[in-house]
């Protein structure tokens, strides 16, 4: 009797138990069933782009628009898009969709990218940037390709300038890596000391957040000195066919996954890549001078408010420089004017360019398949290609892009009176786009192994170290060396990881 | 509701046994108002338990059974088209074998030797400064309560809050450059960064320890420490003596806790250094790699972890549990 009891105590329990988890997730339901709902990754184009989107989507159609960011979105979004979805549309960086639409956790796109673009008599492919399309395919759960993502902003890096401080200094924008080198050693010769007794150099960079932004400039002098096919080549990750017998500028015999880590060969496929970074340690490893004493130990708030404090001329940064930046500055308004240089050219380049490394091209906006206003989510996309929402992207995200095409979006309205909008939008639509971004299994299936910098070690902050040890092994031909041996041992495993 | 009870008849026998033998219907039992209340209180209660059970019990079947099930099971998965499939009776242990082919890797060498090395900082560092600081605040020396408040404040701060005093106090703005000069810029860069993660480690892991071990203290009987003064023990013997074998239960504890840090320490590195210039730990790689598609590899790196960690804590559990009798006080 009494163990009976026990049982059905026990029984209650856990049905109680199974049922309670279940029960909750059948309770979300929303009160306006036409509303839509967006998540976006909270990061360097702030909230005030998507609210105005959508208010203007919302006068437009009369359906309201709850947009929500979140810094934490990438640690929920898988369970989100697989197990049941609270918004309709996600933004951000590092989705993985192709495994998410190879799972059916995605919508198929195919028919908005047919779809005519209100006001632009265009269809939203061809709204889209051309290497878009490419990159927002993958094959489905159907085992059919299809569009499942749309490109969110079309980035742009380099370096960023103190204009106002040039024109004051008579400083001439440097076009070639000589003249860059020229203008470091005038800025350091000059002397110039602040009131606070601060000596002026060239350059300032958080060395312990954000070393990787001087890839923005490395990967431009990389497309430079290897141009922009062999490097986009290189980053699909196929190796040749003989390890031991192949022409690295045969870019087509590029077609054997398993030798894939032979592209990280130095002497061969890689050797741009490591001139470029030599380039790179040429001016600032060798010449700590060049950069604010201890970059290397700066956080990204140091280095902006080095900037800021005109303590530094030049800062390496990417298109969300100018939203970033102004949170550090008085009143939330940088106090002078700054904008992007063109990356200076590389001696011995083989395209002189200009280029524009797509900084953060993996971004994507994507719908779950799950999603409870999967018509209401297609609809809103198709009205951020429109050139009124793309003009307030640029407006309130303060010079970032939307990855949509921008030759026709009239915004001189900005570019007149913001010189970083207008060198955003020139380096955009003036230079030659490229990308790392790979659609390479290995890349899917494997975290921050295969990429340009050998699992993800990066070497700019210990190049720059006091400890002789430690600047010697982030030395070029050391750093060449090591990527190479690592992506040897490692390769055969990352193929096994990507079920190849 | 009405309940009923059988007739027993207690018969006897010729040979004086007695046997009891059951008849007629059922007859039906009466309750009481007192034992209908309790009836209804034991109804009560059950509810009550119920209740109160349900939320633990979900959460265990959930974030434990269920948790580390599909764990066990994403290790023995691989990509197929697009999908992790199960990899087959035939190459069962295909993750396996990538797992050992990444031993081949400098970096996967060296995460398991950074990994193992926070078992020393957690058992042979953290855990002998905590033992003596306790003794000390156990002795009740001056401002006794104040080291106990400031060795605790590390624990109950959020790590990322932690994380960042110290790194800003090691910043080239902070504090830390008065002391070390131009040097603190490459404190966190370079060869230098794993100390600086032991360090902290040691720095925040020390109150817990210490809060722990002085509670084990605390139950320490006073007439045996009376009869130490009486006979005038010096304080080295009372403390190896008498006080380690007294808290030796609590010092296993916290022994297999330091041992377990090897596979579970992740945020502190993730905070200070991003898992860079070798700093990645084994916690952290499996949190990084979760963050990807290839779920397969971390769920193979963890359950390679438990298969060979979980038989050596509960060796080095028994060996230390020989070490001295269970004292009951």
């Amino acid at each position: 009797m009494k163990f009976n009891k026990i049982l059905s105590v026990a029984s209650l329990m856990c049905v109680f138990a199974l049922t309670t988890p279940v029960l909750a997730g059948c309770g979300s339901s929303r009160s306006d069933s036409d509303a839509i709902y967006i998540c976006v990754y909270d990061g360097g184009y702030g909230t005030a782009w998507i609210e105005s989107l959508a208010e203007q989507y919302s006068e437009l159609t009369g359906v309201r628009v709850v947009a929500e960011a979140d810094e934490s979105i990438l640690d929920r979004i898988e369970d989100a898009v697989s197990h049941g979805s609270d918004y309709d549309i996600y933004m951000s960086h590092d989705i993985n969709w192709q495994a998410y639409a190879a799972q059916g956790w995605l919508e198929p796109l195919d028919d908005i990218y047919e779809t005519e673009v209100e006001g632009t008599g265009k269809t939203f492919a061809e709204r889209n940037l051309e290497q878009n399309l490419e990159y927002s395919r993958t094959t489905g759960d159907d085992g059919q390709e299809h569009y499942y993502k749309v490109c969110y902003t079309q980035g742009c890096g380099g370096i960023v300038y103190n204009i106002d401080m040039f024109e004051k200094y008579g400083w001439e924008v440097p076009t070639t890596y000589e003249e860059l080198t020229e203008l470091c050693k005038t800025i350091v010769d000059a002397n110039i000391i602040d009131d606070d007794r601060n000596v002026l150099v060239p350059f300032t960079w958080s060395g312990t957040d954000r070393q990787y932004y001087w890839d923005y400039i490395v990967f431009e002098w990389w497309a430079q000195l290897a141009g922009v096919d062999k490097v986009e080549a290189i980053c699909r990750y196929y190796g040749p066919e003989d390890v031991n017998n192949y022409d690295p500028n045969d870019l087509d015999a590029l077609t054997n996954v398993y030798n894939g880590y032979e592209l990280y060969n130095p002497d061969t496929y890689y050797k741009e890549f490591i001139e470029a970074y030599s380039l790179w340690y040429d001016l600032i490893a060798e010449h700590p001078e060049y950069s604010t004493s201890g970059a290397q130990g700066y956080n990204l708030m140091s280095a902006q408010s080095e900037f800021v404090n005109q303590r530094a001329a030049m800062i390496p940064y990417a298109q969300w420089a100018k939203y970033e930046i102004s949170s550090v500055a008085e009143d939330g308004e940088i106090p002078f004017n700054i904008g992007f240089m063109n990356t200076p050219t590389a001696p011995n380049a083989k395209e002189e360019g200009p280029f524009n490394y797509l900084v953060g091209y993996g971004d994507s906006m994507i719908i779950p398949s799950n999603a409870y206003n999967v018509e209401g989510a297609k609809d809103f996309l198709l009205f951020m290609a429109t050139y009124d929402a793309c003009y307030t992207f640029v407006d309130k995200a303060e010079g970032a892009f939307l990855a949509f095409d921008y030759s026709d979006v009239d915004i001189s309205g900005l570019t007149e009176t913001d010189t970083y909008t207008k060198s955003v939008y020139d380096k955009l639509t003036q230079s030659t786009s490229f990308t790392v971004a790979s659609t390479n299994p290995i890349t899917v299936w494997t975290s921050n192994k295969v990429m340009p910098w050998v699992n993800n070690d990066y070497y700019y902050a210990l190049a720059l170290s006091n400890n002789a040890n430690d600047k010697a092994s982030a030395a070029p031909a050391a750093v060449g060396a090591k990527m190479y041996a690592d992506a040897n041992a490692g390769w055969q495993g990352w193929c096994m990881s990507a079920g190849l | 509701m009405k309940t009923g009870a059988l007739k027993v008849q207690r018969i006897e026998t010729s040979d004086s046994t007695i046997t009891e033998e059951v008849t007629g219907e059922p007859e039906e039992k009466v309750l009481t108002p007192k034992q209908k209340h309790r009836r209804h209180v034991i109804k009560q209660s059950t509810i009550f338990v119920i209740v109160m059970l349900a939320y633990p019990v979900a959460q265990f079947l959930l974030m434990w059974v269920g948790v580390n099930i599909n764990s066990i099971l994403l290790a023995f998965q691989k990509p197929v088209q697009g999908k992790l499939q199960f990899v087959g009776w035939d190459d069962l242990f295909y993750n396996f074998k990538v797992l050992f082919l990444s031993f081949g890797e400098s970096s996967t060498q060296r995460m398991f030797a950074v990994s193992a090395g926070y078992i020393v900082v957690s058992c042979f560092v953290t855990l002998p400064i905590a033992l003596i600081f306790s003794y000390f605040i156990f002795k009740k020396i001056m401002a006794a309560g104040f080291f106990k408040a400031i060795f605790y404040l590390p624990s109950v701060i959020p790590l990322v809050a932690l994380t960042l005093v110290y790194s800003l106090f090691f910043n080239v703005n902070g504090p830390g450059y008065y002391l070390f000069g131009d040097n603190v810029a490459n404190f966190f860069t370079g060869s230098s960064a794993q100390w600086m993660v032991y360090i902290f480690c040691v720095w925040a892991g020390i109150g817990y320890d210490v809060i722990l071990i002085t509670s084990g203290m605390a139950r320490i009987p006073r007439d045996i420490l009376e009869q130490c003064k009486m006979d005038g023990t010096p304080g080295i013997v009372e403390f190896v003596r008498i006080i380690i074998p007294l808290t030796w239960s609590t010092i296993t504890t916290l022994f297999i806790l330091g041992m377990m840090s090897m596979f579970n320490v992740y945020l502190q590195p993730y905070f200070l250094t991003s898992g860079q210039y070798g700093t990645m730990t084994i916690g952290l790689e499996i949190y990084q790699e979760s963050g990807g598609s290839g779920l397969n590899t971390p769920a193979t790196l963890g359950l390679f972890c438990s298969l060979i960690g979980a038989p050596v804590i509960l060796l080095v559990r028994w060996g230390m549990n020989k070490c001295f009798k269970d004292a009951e006080f």
